[in-house]
């Protein structure tokens, strides 16, 4: 069941950035683990239940105009069950805990996801509780009572470089369709797209020796690939005090052990003019690096990063090409 | 078939069954070729759902609405009107049906099903029909739930909505019996003809017959005071005038003035709560004193007269003589209206009997005497099955077939009394009444239907002479029932043999009786009479408006609670409190537990800062990860777990380190 990312949607666009704005400065960010309370819950009745007041209005003008008591008691059963109906809706949604939610990286032109964990802390289950990130369908889950639930919200990474949320919605429309209760919780998300892998080209050698230049201190075997942030460990012969003694910060030269492949993937090396199709084939090769764990490099105009291998290395290098040229606006 | 597949199929039949029940709740409104229609709908688009066949299109479906609006109004003249309008409603309901695709289409449906069963309420109001009444509600919020959430199971689906419906109930209950109500009715409403039930305004021979079959409540009548005795106990209906020889008719159009009366014997003071009967006659018991109501008209012969035909239940209190004495002459248009003469040639033996009868009577009341003996001692016999009549009837009655029943002799006796220019009406109305002991009234039935005479006589006026009573003297003190060996009463008899069902029976009018009184009848004046109770003496809408508000919001606050209880995480046990306090003060005088450590880790670290303290801190941890996460001891747990808790609260511990 699609349901609409927002239910005040049919609120004109402007009126409904204000209202946005206005839920936003009330909660303030939300620090997850939240717990949805009353205060950040908000209810309205959907078309059906719109609907469905219209039906008891027709039906209370009947029961007054023919003065009949039976017509009359089954309109005012039906506008109390509907009262009931709102405070169903709304308790099913209240005191469930948003444990976690991240976005794993992923590859362009594919879909992400969300990862979200909700908890029910109460003995009462809960029913078709809907997760929906804007401009998204939503995703419903039951939650039994006194557990966890991890959710998977589909969210399209069409190009490369960083989706930001700032807020995801939690909906129920349980259990009769008539209210449909909500909560936005402000916590920001973001999902880095790395460039899609694409292309021929083969992957270039090492080109380490071309530079010439040689450190003190690494053996003659050791290619010098580049420079890479200090980290706690490393060796201090290997800091580069020059660049240090002039406030860069401190940085450790980084050689390539003699003896395994290494490769350096330099983007100006690359003559494709298009800039997309050069990133994408610098992903291509990072990730079959990657894959037969090899060393490997990334050279991007104002972006060197050393010879390396493992799962973060392969994230720092595909994260620089996903947000090469992109502007952090935020 | 995947779970998948089944699940809007599910939706589709309950909604279907939700819209079924609101047209079988009404099918015997509307022509039956409706229902047929609206079910054999119903049933196709269910079985298309099964075979995935293809809807019609718009155009079949254009010209199929056309149609059935043609229909409707072929068979009712009009669109308004309660029968039409269902009829409508349930015809076009069921074309919507057609393109029931969307879970939108369902909820309209579902909400077809709720408005067909607003229109059965505002039709009938009976106490017999309320479980069905509420049976279809159920249905229908339970159909809703199922089409509202995909993949709802049906008996989780009934058990929200009944669940829903309960916790409805209470404010409900307060909205209507707060619910600001209207005097009158915003538009006037459009009564569509119905199937007359009671007595109607002709007598001939084989119309009280058909009545007395029936067991159907008249009206019930509950006296202030003392009942009047059974042979008194006449409730008066139609009062008829014009007779053709066959047929007896009210005269129509004729309003005299009523005669100056003098009442004699006991004032009978009374409330009586009529069926709807659609008709207009008010039954009240013999002479009214007055009408009870601004629409009730007191005729010149006594009856009252309402200006609607009865649609709903009515009470009205009443004050009634059983004799009377005219304090004024006959007028001459009512004498030559009720002596009118016979359609001349016929009975012609009787008109010659009641000719002899008055010459030999020295006056009018002896003439009324010697025609009832002539009655009684003619072996004259009552039977509700009589021989039909031939061209002379009353000839045929009183020298041949000498069988009848209060019609038939009431009728003859006014044909004699008129053949000697003796003043005289046929009055039809109820005799007896059944006590209820449980309500505390009595029950009139249609089969207390009963027809008798009033012949005027002069220095007394209109007289009550019953020939049946004289016929069939019993028939004064036990209804009809008893007095027919006859198939027609065959299962009266039978519910009438066990005194268990007698009550049950008793019983179950009596509830009829209250819920008519009380539910049915609750009206704007019923409202203002409420609220005089509760010392609101002339409300105007801001108090009931903050009454209705205070309502609302009370009976909100509790439903939250209610519902609400749940949905908090469960609150920490007794155990849990303890260890809290346990590490409360164990913080006093050392480390702070950290979130991460358990008991047992922290019991080392407290230990490492007082070994002073050691065993006793670590006996107390060790106890309560026992407690917590140890096998269960399942007898004494509540039991070791206020021990712990006391133990903890025994525990002081000094600040300082010491030994």
């Amino acid at each position: 069941m699609p349901a609409r990312w927002s239910p005040l949607a049919p609120l004109p666009v402007l009126v409904r950035a204000r209202v946005a704005a206005w839920m936003r400065r009330r909660q303030g960010l939300d620090v997850l683990p939240v717990t949805l309370e009353r205060r950040r819950l908000y209810i309205l009745p959907t078309g059906a239940g719109v609907a469905f007041g219209m039906l008891l209005l027709l039906m209370l003008i009947a029961g007054l105009n023919y003065g009949n008591s039976l017509a009359l008691f089954l309109t005012f059963s039906l506008a109390a069950f509907a009262l009931v109906v709102m405070q169903q809706c709304h308790r099913n949604l209240l005191g469930i805990a948003v444990i976690s939610a991240s976005a794993p990286a992923v590859f362009a032109r594919s879909t992400g996801a969300v990862h979200l964990t909700l908890a029910n802390p109460a003995p009462l289950p809960r029913s078709r509780v809907e997760a929906a990130l804007p401009e998204v369908a939503a995703v419903a889950a039951d939650l039994p009572a006194h557990e966890r639930q991890r959710l998977e919200l589909p969210l399209p990474a069409a190009r490369r470089g960083i989706v930001r949320i700032d807020r995801l919605r939690l909906a129920t429309a349980h259990p009769f369709g008539l209210f449909r209760a909500w909560t936005w919780v402000h916590t920001p998300i973001e999902m880095m797209i790395y460039p899609r892998p694409h292309g021929s080209l083969p992957m270039p050698a090492h080109r380490g020796h071309k530079s010439g230049a040689r450190a003190r201190g690494g053996s003659d075997a050791d290619e010098w690939v580049g420079l890479r942030p200090f980290r706690d460990g490393d060796s201090p012969r290997q800091v580069d005090w020059k660049a240090y003694a002039r406030e860069a910060p401190l940085l450790v030269k980084e050689y390539s052990p003699a003896g395994s492949e290494l490769h350096l993937f330099d983007f100006a090396q690359l003559t494709d003019p298009d800039t997309e199709a050069r990133l994408a084939q610098l992903a291509r090769w990072v990730v079959d690096a990657e894959a037969h764990g090899e060393r490997y490099g990334v050279v991007l105009p104002g972006v060197r990063l050393g010879a390396d291998r493992g799962p973060e290395h392969r994230h720092r290098c595909l994260a620089a090409l996903a947000v090469f040229g992109i502007d952090d606006r935020r | 078939m995947t779970a998948a597949d089944s699940e809007p199929r599910r939706a589709l039949a309950w909604a279907c069954a939700a819209f079924a029940g609101g047209v079988l709740l009404n099918f015997d409104r509307v022509p039956a070729w409706t229902t047929a229609a609206a079910l054999l709908l119903i049933a196709w688009r269910l079985s298309t759902e099964r075979t995935s066949a293809r809807l019609p299109g718009t155009v079949a479906r254009a010209l199929l609405a056309l149609a059935v609006v043609a229909a409707v109004l072929a068979r009712f003249h009009t669109l308004n009107g309660l029968a039409a309008g269902t009829a409508l409603l349930m015809l076009m309901s069921a074309l919507k049906l057609l393109e029931t695709r969307a879970r939108r289409d369902q909820f309209v449906m579902v909400g077809a099903g709720l408005f067909l069963l607003l229109a059965a309420c505002l039709d009938r109001q009976s106490l017999v029909r309320v479980p069905l009444y509420a049976l279809q509600a159920w249905l229908c919020c339970s159909a809703l739930a199922v089409v509202a959430s995909a993949g709802f199971g049906g008996r989780a689906a009934l058990r929200l909505a009944g669940r829903a419906l309960l916790l409805a109930l209470p404010l409900a209950v307060l909205l209507f019996l707060f619910f600001p109500r209207l005097p009158g009715a915003f538009w006037a409403i459009q009564r569509g003809e119905q199937a007359v039930t009671g007595l109607s305004d002709t007598l001939s021979p084989g119309s009280i017959v058909k009545l007395v079959a029936s067991y159907d409540p008249a009206f019930r009548v509950q006296f202030a005071g003392r009942a009047p005795p059974p042979e008194e106990r006449y409730w008066r209906g139609p009062v008829l005038h014009d007779f053709d020889g066959y047929t007896w008719r009210r005269a129509p159009g004729v309003f005299h003035l009523r005669q100056r009366l003098q009442y004699l014997g006991t004032p009978y003071r009374y409330r009586v709560a009529l069926e709807p009967t659609r008709q207009r006659w008010w039954f009240a018991l013999d002479t009214p004193a007055q009408s009870p109501d601004t629409n009730v008209l007191l005729t010149y012969d006594n009856q009252l007269l309402g200006s609607e035909p009865l649609t709903e239940p009515v009470s009205f209190d009443a004050v009634s003589y059983t004799r009377t004495r005219a304090l004024e002459p006959l007028g001459a248009f009512a004498r030559q209206q009720d002596t009118a003469p016979l359609p001349p040639g016929m009975n012609p033996r009787s008109v010659a009997l009641a000719h002899t009868l008055r010459q030999r009577a020295s006056s009018d009341a002896g003439f009324v005497q010697a025609t009832l003996e002539y009655l009684r001692s003619g072996g004259f016999e009552y039977t509700l099955t009589p021989e039909p009549l031939g061209a002379d009837p009353v000839d045929d009655l009183l020298f041949n077939t000498r069988a009848g029943f209060c019609g038939h002799y009431a009728s003859a006796f006014v044909t004699l009394m008129r053949a000697a220019d003796v003043p005289a009406r046929v009055v039809t109305g109820y005799l007896g009444g059944e006590w209820n002991p449980i309500g505390g009234y009595f029950v009139v039935r249609q089969s207390d239907a009963h027809a008798w005479a009033e012949v005027w006589l002069e220095g007394r006026g209109w007289t009550r002479i019953d020939p049946t009573a004289v016929v069939a003297p019993e028939r004064l003190h036990r209804g009809v029932f008893d007095l027919l060996p006859d198939a027609l009463a065959r299962s009266e008899r039978l519910l009438r043999s066990s005194a268990w069902l007698t009550r049950a029976l008793q019983r179950w009018d009596a509830a009829n009786a209250w819920w008519s009184d009380h539910v049915v009848k609750f009206d704007y004046s019923a409202q203002l009479d409420l609220l005089g109770r509760f010392g609101i003496r002339s409300p105007d809408a801001r108090d009931l408006g903050w009454a209705f508000t205070l309502a609302l919001l009370g009976w909100l606050a509790l439903i939250a609670w209610h519902i609400g209880r749940s949905a908090r995480p469960a609150s920490p046990d007794a155990l849990a409190r303890a260890y809290t306090r346990l590490c409360r003060k164990l913080e006093r005088i050392g480390p702070a537990r950290a979130p991460h450590q358990g008991p047992l880790s922290f019991a080392a670290t407290v230990t490492a800062h007082r070994p002073d303290l050691g065993n006793r801190v670590h006996a107390l941890l060790a106890r309560y990860a026992q407690l917590r996460y140890g096998p269960a001891a399942p007898g004494t747990r509540a039991q070791d777990i206020e021990e712990f808790r006391r133990s903890v609260a025994r525990l002081s511990l000094s600040r300082a380190v010491s030994g």
